[in-house]
């Protein structure tokens, strides 16, 4: 049951980081919080579900569409909206929660309602590891999730636009000294979250079913594991996912499964009041501000 | 005279052609509003809506309803109050009903919230304004019993769907057929954290105890959760055979593909709210085969043995071009209807109390079986829709075929173990 356990959790971390990763990027380098980040991990989802089972595409092409069709979406989102609240937290908030809402509801609108919508598995095959059954599609899950960490450092580490992507996010006056367009780099900031989040839903949602408020929730996740590892923080998002990740699934198994939602938002509440920055935040402290 | 006679004709032509059709015709009788607030943006409210309105365009095709001397027809106004939303606050829900109330003065309402929760907290409101309400998909006795302590106030609310205690005596009766055919009795529970879930899996604990059961163990799950892999590998550790489910959510279909993928070698038998419709088993990609599953109303389910419920579900196929996916409330929401309708003809008046009382002398024989209100107001369910209101447990087989298999008096076959279980005798 233990090592039973721990595998459950690690893929529970892995999903988490997954959720997480992309609205992590987008702040950590453009500042924005993209509220909206649930409607593009849901809209993902729909889109894919349309391409395949509407339009009759092959499953990996629909995947491809939908994702890309996901990044461009962010980046119109920016160049139409965001750009003109650049900078006015409050308004890109809100702006961007808007919009997130106007989207999900729009599918709600339309009819998305029902448990039809599902995504076929990328392969349908069980193994046995430390004693417990696992199914392949939550292997694909953790082989993804690390790719992508392992593919995203490689970039922000060795590729001209990652290093341009790592300027802005140190110091976006000096960037712009150094003639890094600020509004290019924010707009492709917002386009590669909201891409990692289509990646991640469709990874993700082959497990379960689409639903509308799926998309609530995926940004409350998505929101607890940037805050307690710090906004920004890339390590402070993967240590964060594994805190809550191990946390949730041996609360389930050890204490009781009716207190599982609670334990992120517990973390979330005790990482405020003793790390208001968060694990790895590298926001000025409480202390420092005053 | 000729020429005069000419001009006569000529002037009624014109006035007949011309004027005629602007004279205006005699005032349409007034429609009959009926109220639906609900959660629309789950699939029970949906298809809940769906059956009411089904219902309502059938009953004004026949010219309405016999008030008055006159024949009026039914008009829905319905309102999404999205009490089944995780995170939405019962107070919110209640505002929705309230609106409805005051801006579209409804007769009745019908449908009503998705959570008890809701559902009780709204039923203060409900005697406040005086106006009935059939429910269709909360499912707590509790509002019976307030019904019955405190009859002057809360004699308006009425529910047309099956109820815990209803559903906890089918449950029941399913349980003691596994007993007895197969020799199970060791049992793991899992459920959804809501009130009506809670109720079903506190009152299935109680009785497993009582009969002899050994209850493994028993989790519970908050809406939204995504990862059911702790409770599973408890029942396979601890060798339970069947494992009781009750979930409401959509992402409860994560729970059976997860069973499926961990190969749990427990009989899944209960309620999962994805799992009730024709549909699933395209959803699912065929992998359901041997869940047992139970559809809360007759007619969201058609059956082999009561006509009436697989006309309804044919009818509502042919209308709306999709088989009904919900296993509950979209018969008792269209039954709601014509309970109504007969309970305004049969009052011969639209006086909210004698609407109330019509209702509670209401004896209709629908697609759910036979409709007769309880002392709490509630439908009275039982397992003969000759005798009683009925709902079933059907068995998903490897062909994608939905085959009832309780009670016996709507069995179309019996219940049968999946290649990978045993019995236990």
């Amino acid at each position: 049951m233990f090592w039973g356990t721990v595998v459950y959790a690690v893929v529970n971390s892995v999903s988490l980081m997954l959720v997480a990763l992309g609205f992590n990027l987008t702040f950590g380098i453009s500042g924005v919080a993209n509220f909206a980040y649930g409607a593009f991990y849901i809209g993902a989802a729909f889109l894919c579900w349309i391409f395949l089972n509407t339009l009759g595409l092959p499953y990996l092409l629909a995947v491809i569409i939908a994702v890309l069709t996901t990044t461009v979406a962010g980046a119109l989102m920016y160049r139409t909206v965001l750009v003109r609240v650049r900078g006015q937290s409050l308004s890109e908030v809100i702006a961007t929660f808007g919009i997130g809402l106007a989207i999900l509801e729009l599918f709600r609108y339309l009819g998305f309602i029902g448990f039809e919508y599902t995504l076929p598995v990328f392969e349908d095959k069980s193994f046995m590891i430390a004693g417990v059954f696992i199914d392949m599609q939550r292997i694909f899950i953790v082989i993804i999730g690390s790719a992508l960490v392992i593919g995203l450092w490689l970039f922000t580490h060795f590729t001209s636009l990652g290093l341009a992507f790592r300027g802005i996010a140190q110091d976006e006056r000096t960037a712009l000294t150094f003639g890094m367009d600020s509004d290019r780099i924010a707009t492709l900031s917002v386009s590669f979250g909201a891409g990692l989040a289509a990646i991640a839903s469709t990874v993700i949602i082959p497990l379960g079913t689409i639903s509308v408020s799926e998309g609530y929730d995926v940004l409350i996740r998505a929101l607890a594991v940037c805050i307690v590892g710090g906004l920004g923080s890339t390590g402070g998002v993967i240590l964060a996912s594994f805190v809550i990740g191990f946390a949730e699934r041996f609360t389930d198994t050890y204490i009781s499964s009716h207190w599982t939602m609670i334990v992120s938002l517990a973390a979330l509440l005790i990482v405020l009041i003793f790390k208001p920055s968060g694990l790895f935040g590298k926001q000025k402290e409480l202390e420092e501000r005053i | 005279m000729k020429r005069y006679t000419w001009i006569f004709v000529i002037f009624l032509s014109f006035f007949g052609l011309v004027i005629g059709p602007q004279v205006p015709a005699a005032p349409a009788a007034q429609p009959i509003i009926v109220g639906v607030p609900t959660s629309l943006g789950f699939l029970e409210g949906k298809e809940g809506l769906r059956a009411v309105e089904m219902a309502v365009a059938e009953i004004n095709a026949k010219g309405g309803v016999m008030v008055g001397g006159e024949k009026r027809p039914f008009k829905v106004e319905s309102i999404d109050i999205r009490d089944a939303a995780p995170g939405v606050p019962v107070p919110e829900a209640l505002l929705g009903i309230e609106k409805l109330i005051l801006e579209k003065k409804p007769t009745a309402l019908l449908v009503g919230p998705f959570r008890s929760e809701a559902l009780l907290a709204g039923m203060d409101l409900i005697a406040k304004y005086k106006i009935p309400l059939i429910g269709s998909i909360a499912m707590t006795p509790a509002s019976e019993k307030k019904i019955e302590e405190n009859p002057e106030k809360f004699k308006y609310v009425f529910r047309s769907s099956l109820d815990v205690t209803g559903w906890v005596g089918l449950l029941v009766g399913t349980m003691k057929t596994l007993n007895q055919k197969f020799g199970f009795n060791k049992v793991y529970l899992m459920n959804q954290d809501v009130l009506w879930a809670r109720g079903t899996a506190k009152g299935m604990e109680g009785w497993f105890k009582k009969s002899g059961w050994q209850v493994l163990g028993h989790d519970e799950f908050p809406t939204g959760s995504t990862d059911f892999s702790s409770g599973l590998m408890k029942t396979r550790a601890l060798g339970a055979q069947i494992l009781f489910t009750c979930f409401d959510m959509p992402q409860s279909g994560i729970l059976v593909n997860q069973w499926k993928s961990m190969k749990v070698p427990a009989l899944m038998t209960g309620f999962i709210s994805p799992m009730a419709g024709q549909g699933a088993w395209k959803t699912f990609h065929g992998k359901i085969g041997g869940l047992l599953n139970a559809v809360f109303e007759l007619g969201n389910i058609g059956a082999v043995k009561y006509p009436p419920a697989t006309r309804f579900h044919n009818a509502y196929k042919k209308k709306y071009g999709k088989y009904i996916e919900a296993g509950h409330g979209p018969a008792p929401s269209y039954e709601s209807v014509y309970l109504l309708k007969d309970a305004i003809e049969k009052a011969n008046s639209l006086d909210a109390d004698a609407i109330v009382a019509a209702l509670e002398k209401a004896d209709r024989k629908g697609v759910m079986g036979r409709e007769r209100f309880s002392p709490g107001h509630q439908v009275i369910f039982g397992v003969d829709p000759a005798k009683t209101a009925t709902g079933c447990f059907f068995q998903w087989n490897e062909k994608g075929q939905r085959i009832i298999v309780y009670p016996p008096a709507l069995a179309e076959g019996e219940i049968q173990l999946p290649p990978w279980m045993k019995p236990a005798k």
